[in-house]
């Protein structure tokens, strides 16, 4: 059996037993939740309301009621879709990627990842829906035959991949994570007391008993899931990155996008995982499970992605130069010297420079100092996305038709909304979930729980 | 002795340590000792082949599904596309799948993922008979905790006692050993 | 056909037993309880209603309910029992008729569609524009339907029938006649020859001493008619011949758009302005505010309204120098002294094909304008003096003479007829205190406008699509106007109401045709062949006669010139402050049409702005002002405050370049129902959620500000410049909504491209306009190709397959002039979307003209100076501030062949025919815009709203008012909200072409299907066709050595070519 050298770290600190973790992950389940829970929740759930409240008036009067015009067609909306669909990425990765990869160290986050993935994906999809002018109609992305006689989609278009690409990426995200849940429900059911309680998690563990040839299965399909899911990680933001690549806009249309696009969604990804498990350690105590060694090594991930995007950066500010087309070159230039080159700057600041820190030890070991840079990148992915998509369409090829684009209250509305409606359902899932994979870390307790590895030597 | 044959005891015999258990089916299985199922609160790997547990065959199952979504995809675009209602496109081609292809390939890498994943998955659930409200059969709650319980049953060990059962089981370091009889109907 | 087999239920039936027939009688079997036996009022209450009785009740009541709501509304449709002969539907009707509102005289095309009228186009084959019209003429279609107009008459504010009010006036006026007063008649000009004889027929029963008829135009050019008086003796306006004009010099006339008869000259201005043929005319502008016309000048320099009289005399001194005659003295400092020579040369070159036109009301400067054209010898040549032109009768000096007499109690009765002098009038005040002295009031205008509203009697008259009339625009050439839809509300023409107090009992129409027989006996021609005549000239709307008569001798009077140029040049040089030139725009006109959203929302050629008129300043000045130079969505222009003499006015100011240093322009026209008087729903502004704002007093506040007070009364003439205005600062801002924001090329030469005559004549099309090579690796080296040649798929073919529609626009002759906007407005039923949403940058013009200015920074001369390449970007996005030179650029759905929104589309509502047209099919857009983003041209419209219902646009969009709704097309969809909209070459259009020919049998001929904007085109500058028809004029156009695509690079393959620009300089 697998075994783990003794100068490594160990995953899991503190004396624990099979039993301590069981009780550590489930205790805030089956106990009240801390305030700050509560507080946190009221917060959220507030903005959440509001946010829906601004899609209602949306729907209900036009997409007017963004600060859209004829020259800028997208804008917040794309720029949040895109975002969140980037900082979806990381779950998979983690729990995918590292999986292949045996990366047992995954094991302690890719839980709450994944469920950051859904609820993240869930807030992307939201808005292709919601930009359509019609989104009473949307199912007709679908091919289906219609009234109007065999009236097919078009699968030239990059927009359908996305449906595609999305409607898979999140489904099957999905799966993996609830099969992966099952087994760790079943625990949760047999130690519920209250009849109630215990009834439900019956349910949603689907009778699960941890027989042999069931754990043969779990472990296989876990495998092959990974497999699938890892390919599916780089797909679906390649294929979003598609939307722009395949365009004739300048500054959409570049070759560069598919990398590009992926590492700075694992980039925002991994960010969103610390800014939510950094919180999450705290709050429900499991500084023991989350151990600093996580965070480096989430660090280290975002030192290397985000120096990917940095050198994309400079190819394509390098390629708008050598390419010597008019439109490529004066789209760079005034992206970085136009209107909005304060975007650019803020970009630059924060998703080329900031993360450069993290090469000193001490900062990528230092809890509020990742804190804080983890929200920096985010800002600076949005940003990305925004500078990308607004100020290449403001100012394309014809000059008659440049124009500016100006949020409205309902613009912002929404977005926050998202952010609020993603933070509830993540404080849901942290209160009634188990938020780190029992089952997986209880198989990782005797190769590197500090317990264990005391006693080998 | 008549009802005897009318019914079949299980024994479960629980351990507390993962590598225990697994000493003990060693040793139970080199005794000639069938064992039925065990339960577990994590995958043990390594018991598989002692209670000669076969190899799963989910990995197939998703290569199958994955190859019909890969068809059922390219099929679909080119009725969609090519055959039922080809249209003029910003000019591209739609005559015929091949120069068409490459702006299928996409659709059609998603949807082959689509398929087999849940194609397995689906597959997984009903195979393993773990759906929304099934009965959970484990003989004891803390086998979703810590504890691991190893399932016999006379049926499979004829001329086997209770007894003498029991003696082993221990002396390989059971910590609980429970009979139970479960009436044939 | 039913058979009518009779079933018999039974023996019964058949035999008709008593039995049966009683049963028979109700309609329910006797055990069942009927519905009124439980339903009746009267036992209900003391009904012993048991349980089942109670469900029976209950179960009948839910069915009842259950079935009353299934009934689906029915909508009734009444076919014609007998169907008119001129109408089919769905097949239009044309009639011919004429346009005259004092400023834009054409003869046109009425297109009717059952019964409605919906859209007008020039007459192509009769009346001497030439199928030329301006935008104020094909949108006053939607005026005929403003459900604001007055719908009966009004006495004393109250709705009256017309025999009372006919009788009140009647007897008022024989008071009025009786004791003396006059009955003052004031009318805008009429070129009616039959409403000349009604007016006389009045005269006359009124008694000729008593009536005065006193004609006004609120852009008067009286002093033309002065100026030729004191040249030639004889106050007129002689018929100007452009189209024998080599060099055109024009001193602030802007005759492309509203100078006299503008709609004759621009075709005969563009007749030469082809550079293919032999020679080209050149055109020297001289103005102080950029025009339309000046922007389409070969040269054009910037002069104060104070120099137009110098640069006049400097001219004519240039000239005279060169043909030896005597020069007069005038100081030549401060003028464009290079573009005078040059001018001076050009028209010296070209005398006997010369012709100087001035603008201005100056009679003075008129005087000398003519001495200069009779030393060019344009008398005869390119000024006939053998026709004289009517329009533009105003005589100012009687008008103001008026305005006194009302006030000093002479009027007794004033009728005012097509004008609105209280509010056009540079002293309305006045003549609205005069107006209150005049004891009988009476008002033809069809709102109870600023004048109407203050009469006594308002007898609205007809619109002019009601109406019959005849005209004479100018010697020898007459006019029919002939109703093409019945009257709307209970109004009147003017012409029968004249008739009836003048006791004349027939009918204005019968009246027309007694005059034109009475003229047609004159002219010699027998009365049984009238008939032909007058049908003929019914049918062609317009009729051309030979009418030689030496309208003037062209002796110029020479001392006239002579005090005339001491005067120029004495006077001129003005005091200190600002000029100001007042101007009309191509939209508004001299306010006529301020109610009118199609105009209100046509964007001017030069500013772009829409909805609003403003103070256009110089950039520099603006600069040292501290006003903003920038306006957008969220940047919005400076308030400043004007006074000229005692008169004020606060207005945005909008940096213009090209507008002369120390003037500034305002148009006139704005600033309609400032009192609240009721004059139309798009006049007013609207608030951003709907509604109108409100001032103070509750009236609701009119777009823009009137400035006619403005307008500089010298010697009795009214003069449309001023001077010594003092402007300030008032620190508050004012958001502008323009289409374009933009204003340089950036160096883009591949959207658009410009040549001057002299390369386009001497070198190969690589110079002026070179294809877009490519260089590829073909067979191991590398070789440069033509963009058009490389392919990376094998793609639709489209050469020869079927037809394949197609575009041709000519830069060099398109004027930017806006008809064709209006007119695909109206054809294609583009929704009005307001100040609000233009400001946002939402308009949806499916057709917009793109204007750029030229900048003073380009890439070569950057790197000449090496300056780096973003100051270079940065300086030329500032246009030149004292001259640019300025191009239009019609740019619509470019039709591509690969067209990149198609690809794109996720559910292929957007795809290609197979006739070369990119559709688009609106009921299958989901609106996700990605179309709109991937459209290189940025032509693709979207439906933000729901304009026909939304509220906000409920005071703008014709489609949300009972009448306005009436003009819409039916051939064309109104787009729902939330889906896609763009140019669809008037889809609709070909459709009904190709079913005509296939009707007829033949193939589509070229020409016989043309899209609105061509159609409107009137300078010719679209030509539509089958790029598949080699024969076409349109492939012809395609296959020129100037034809280019715009952004060819880009692989696009549009179906629209445009032509390259050349300018003669």
């Amino acid at each position: 059996m697998h075994k783990e050298a003794a100068i490594r770290q160990p995953l899991i600190l503190g004396n624990k037993s099979y039993h301590d973790i069981t009780v550590d992950v489930i205790s805030p389940i089956e106990n009240k939740a801390p305030r700050a829970w509560y507080v946190l929740i009221t917060i959220t759930g507030l903005i959440s309301l509001w946010g829906l409240g601004c899609i209602t008036y949306l729907i209900s009067t036009g997409i007017g009621v963004w600060g859209l015009n004829k020259t800028v067609g997208w804008a917040w909306d794309i720029t949040n879709f895109v975002w969140w669909v980037g900082i979806g990425h990381a779950g998979t990765l983690i729990s995918a990627v590292l999986l292949l990869f045996r990366q047992k160290w995954r094991m302690a986050i890719n839980r709450s990842a994944e469920a950051m993935t859904i609820f993240a994906v869930m807030m992307a999809a939201l808005f292709p829906g919601i930009h359509m002018g019609r989104i009473w109609v949307a199912y007709w992305v679908l091919p289906l035959p219609n009234t109007f006689g065999s009236l097919w989609v078009n699968f030239n278009s990059p927009l359908l991949w996305d449906v595609f690409a999305i409607s898979t990426y999140f489904t099957v995200s999905l799966v993996f994570w609830y099969i992966g849940l099952i087994p760790d429900f079943a625990t949760i059911r047999d130690r519920m007391t209250n009849p109630l309680t215990k009834k439900i998690y019956g349910l949603l563990s689907f009778g699960w008993s941890g027989r042999a040839k069931h754990w043969t299965r779990f472990e296989e399909v876990s495998l092959v899931l990974a497999g699938l899911a890892t390919p599916l990680v780089f797909s679906v933001h390649s294929i979003v990155s598609m939307d722009f690549a395949t365009s004739v806009i300048p500054g959409w249309h570049t070759t560069i996008f598919p990398p590009y696009f992926v590492s700075g969604a694992v980039f925002s990804g991994f960010a969103m995982v610390l800014t939510l498990l950094l919180i999450m350690r705290k709050v429900m105590k499991l500084e023991n499970y989350i151990t600093i060694k996580h965070i480096e090594y989430m660090n280290i991930v975002i030192i290397v992605t985000g120096s990917i995007v940095g050198v994309a950066y400079l190819t394509e500010l390098f390629i708008s130069w050598y390419s010597g087309v008019e439109y490529e070159s004066y789209a760079f230039i005034n992206r970085f010297s136009g209107p909005y080159a304060w975007s650019y700057w803020i970009m630059m600041t924060c998703n080329v420079i900031s993360p450069q820190l993290f090469w000193f030890k001490k900062i990528r070991t230092n809890l509020t100092a990742t804190f804080i840079l983890s929200i920096v990148v985010n800002i600076g992915m949005w940003f990305e996305r925004f500078v990308i998509i607004v100020t290449s369409l403001h100012r394309d090829y014809v000059p008659s038709s440049w124009s500016m684009f100006y949020p409205t209250w309902v613009d912002i509305g929404i977005f926050l909304g998202t952010i609020g409606i993603f933070f509830t359902l993540f404080l849901l899932f942290a209160r009634f979930f188990p938020v780190l994979a029992l089952n997986e870390l209880k198989t990782i307790l005797k190769v590197s729980g500090e317990k264990y590895k005391k006693e080998d030597h | 002795m008549a009802q005897a044959t009318h019914s079949t005891k299980v024994v479960h015999a629980m351990f507390d340590d993962d590598h225990r258990l697994l000493d003990a089916a060693r040793a139970l299985v080199g005794k000639g000792i069938r064992i039925k199922d065990v339960y577990s609160p994590f995958p043990l790997h390594g018991l598989d082949p002692i209670i000669g547990i076969k190899r799963t065959r989910m990995g197939i199952v998703s290569f199958m599904f994955g190859a019909g979504g890969l068809s059922l995809a390219l099929l679909g675009m080119w009725y969609f596309m090519i055959y039922d209602w080809p249209m003029n496109i910003g000019g591209k081609p739609s005559f015929s799948l091949l120069e068409n292809l490459p702006a299928f390939i996409p659709v059609t890498f998603e949807f082959t993922v689509f398929c087999a994943a849940h194609g397995m998955a689906i597959t997984y659930l009903l195979r393993n008979g773990t759906l929304p409200g099934m009965p959970a059969v484990n003989p004891d709650p803390r086998t979703t905790d810590d504890k691991f319980v190893m399932e016999i049953t006379d049926a499979d060990n004829p001329g086997m006692s209770t007894e003498e059962l029991n003696d082993i089981l221990k002396s390989v370091g059971a910590i609980e050993i429970n009979e139970k009889h479960l009436s044939k109907k | 056909m039913a058979s009518n087999k009779k079933y018999w239920v039974g023996l019964e039936e058949l035999h008709g037993t008593p039995g049966f027939q009683e049963a028979s009688k109700n309609e329910f079997a006797p055990d069942s309880v009927s519905v009124d036996e439980f339903l009746g009022e009267g036992n209900l209450g003391e009904s012993s209603t048991n349980r089942r009785d109670f469900l029976k009740f209950l179960g009948f009541g839910v069915t009842a309910a259950t079935i009353a709501a299934c009934e689906t509304p029915v909508i009734k449709s009444i076919p014609y029992v007998n169907k008119p002969e001129s109408i089919t539907p769905g097949v239009p009707t044309y009639y011919a008729s004429t346009f005259f509102d004092g400023t834009d005289y054409g003869s046109i095309l009425v297109k009717t569609r059952e019964g409605r009228p919906i859209f007008i186009k020039g007459n192509k084959k009769h009346g001497l524009n030439k199928g030329s019209l301006t935008a104020r003429m094909n949108s006053s279609v939607l005026s005929l339907y403003d459900g604001t107009r007055l719908k009966a008459p009004v006495a004393e504010g109250k709705e009256t029938t017309w025999a009372e009010i006919d009788k009140s006036i009647t007897s008022e006026l024989t008071t009025v006649s009786g004791n003396g007063k006059t009955i003052a008649l004031l009318t805008g000009t009429i070129i009616s020859p039959s409403t000349r004889q009604a007016i006389n027929a009045f005269v006359l029963k009124y008694g000729e001493g008593n009536v005065k008829v006193i004609a006004y135009d609120a852009v008067s050019a009286y002093g033309i008619r002065k100026g030729n008086e004191l040249s030639f003796g004889k106050a007129m306006i002689p018929d100007y011949n452009f189209a024998k004009a080599k060099t055109i010099v024009s001193i602030s006339a802007d005759f492309m758009n509203s100078w006299l008869l503008n709609t004759q000259y621009l075709p005969d201005y563009l007749k030469n302005r082809n550079p293919d043929a032999d020679w080209m005319s050149k055109h020297f502008q001289f103005e102080s505010t950029l025009s339309l016309t000046g922007s389409n000048a070969d040269h054009r320099a910037a002069i104060l309204p104070s120099q137009e009289g110098a640069v006049a005399l400097a001219l004519y001194n240039e000239v005279a120098k060169k043909l030896g005659a005597s020069a007069y003295n005038v100081s030549t400092d401060g003028l464009p002294i290079e573009a005078i020579t040059k001018a001076a040369e050009s028209l010296y070159a070209n005398r006997g094909a010369a012709l100087v036109i001035a603008g201005c009301n100056d009679p003075n400067l008129q005087v000398v304008v003519n001495a200069l054209n009779s030393l060019l010898d344009s008398y005869g040549n390119t000024i006939s003096n053998n026709a004289e032109t009517f329009v533009k009768q105003g005589n100012d000096t009687d008008v103001l003479a008026l305005v006194s007499d009302m006030n000093a109690g002479k009027i007794g009765a004033l009728i005012v007829y097509g004008v609105n002098p209280a509010y056009s009038l540079p002293n309305a005040e006045g003549f609205a205190e005069g107006l209150a002295k005049v004891g009988t009031t009476i008002s033809f205008s069809s709102w109870a406008d600023e004048t109407a509203s203050r009469c006594k009697f308002i007898c609205p008259d007809n619109h002019y699509l009601e109406s019959w009339n005849d005209y004479y625009p100018k010697t020898g050439h007459y006019a029919l106007a002939q109703p093409t839809i019945g009257k709307l509300y209970d109004t009147r023409q003017a012409q029968d109401s004249i008739l009836t107090w003048s006791g004349i009992e027939s009918s204005y129409h019968e009246y027309i045709k007694g005059v034109w027989q009475k003229y047609a006996t004159s002219m010699g021609s027998e009365s049984l062949l009238f008939d032909d005549l007058w049908n003929n000239a019914l049918r062609n709307g317009a009729l051309s006669v030979n009418e030689s008569t030496i309208v003037f001798e062209a002796l110029i009077n020479a001392e006239n010139v002579q005090s005339a140029a001491s005067i120029l040049a004495a006077g001129g040089a003005s005091s200190d402050g600002y000029e100001v030139v007042l101007y009309t725009k191509v939209g508004i006109g001299d306010g006529t049409h301020a109610t009118n959203p199609w105009l209100q929302e046509l964007p001017d050629p030069i500013s772009k702005i829409t909805w609003d008129n403003y103070i256009a300043m110089n950039p520099a000045d603006a600069e040292q002002f501290g006003f903003n130079l920038h306006y957008g969505q969220e940047l919005p222009a400076s308030m400043a405050r004007i006074t000229v003499g005692d008169k004020s006015v606060e207005l945005p100011v909008i940096a213009q370049p090209g507008q002369k240093r120390g003037s500034v322009s305002i148009a006139l026209g704005y600033g309609r129902g400032a009192n609240g008087e009721n004059i139309g729903r798009a006049a007013f502004r609207t608030k951003n959620y709907g509604g109108y704002e409100l001032d103070s007093t509750g009236n609701r506040i009119p777009i823009g500000k009137n400035v006619y007070p403005m307008v500089e009364v010298k010697d009795g003439v009214m003069i449309y410049h001023n001077h010594g205005a003092a402007i300030e600062a008032i620190g508050a801002t004012f958001p502008i909504a323009a289409t374009q924001t933009h204003h340089t090329l950036m160096g883009r030469d591949s959207v658009l491209r410009e040549t001057t005559l002299a390369v386009f004549k001497s070198s190969p099309r690589s110079v002026y306009n070179p294809q877009h090579l490519l260089a590829i690796h073909e067979g191991g080296e590398i070789v440069k190709k033509d963009v058009n040649e490389i392919d990376i798929w094998n793609a639709h073919p489209v050469e020869g397959v079927g037809h394949r529609w197609g575009m041709s626009i000519d830069l060099t002759t398109c004027i930017g002039c806006g008809a064709c906007i209006t007119s695909c407005h109206s054809e294609n039923n583009v929704p009005v979307v307001g100040k609000d949403e233009v400001r946002r940058g939402r308009d949806m013009h499916w057709l917009r003209i793109d204007r750029y200015y030229s900048s003073e920074q380009n890439m070569e001369k950057a790197e000449k100076e090496g300056t780096g390449v973003i100051t270079a970007y940065r300086e030329m996005e500032v246009p030149e501030y004292d001259n640019p030179s300025t191009v239009h650029m019609p740019m619509m759905c470019q039709h591509c062949n690969h067209a990149p929104c198609e690809t794109v589309c996720p559910v292929a509502a957007t795809t290609h025919s197979n006739e070369g047209l990119n559709q688009m099919t609106y009921n299958r857009c989901i609106g996700t815009r990605y179309c709109a983003n991937n459209c290189p041209y940025k032509v693709r419209r979207f439906n933000w709203f729901n304009y026909k219902a939304y509220g906000k646009f409920g005071e703008v969009n014709p489609a949300q008012d009972e009448m306005a709704r009436m003009v819409l097309n039916p051939d064309v969809t109104v787009r729902a909200r939330g889906v896609m909209e763009k140019c669809s070459m008037c889809v609709q259009r070909i459709q009904g072409g190709k079913l005509a020919a296939k009707i007829k049998g033949e193939p589509v001929s070229d020409g016989n299907i043309i899209t609105a904007c061509a159609e409107a085109c009137p300078t010719e500058a679209i030509t539509f066709g089958d790029l598949n028809d080699v024969k076409s004029k349109v492939r012809t156009h395609a296959d020129n050595d100037r034809s280019y695509h715009a952004l060819d690079e880009v692989g696009a393959k549009p179906n629209v070519s445009y032509k390259v620009k050349v300018r003669n300089v």
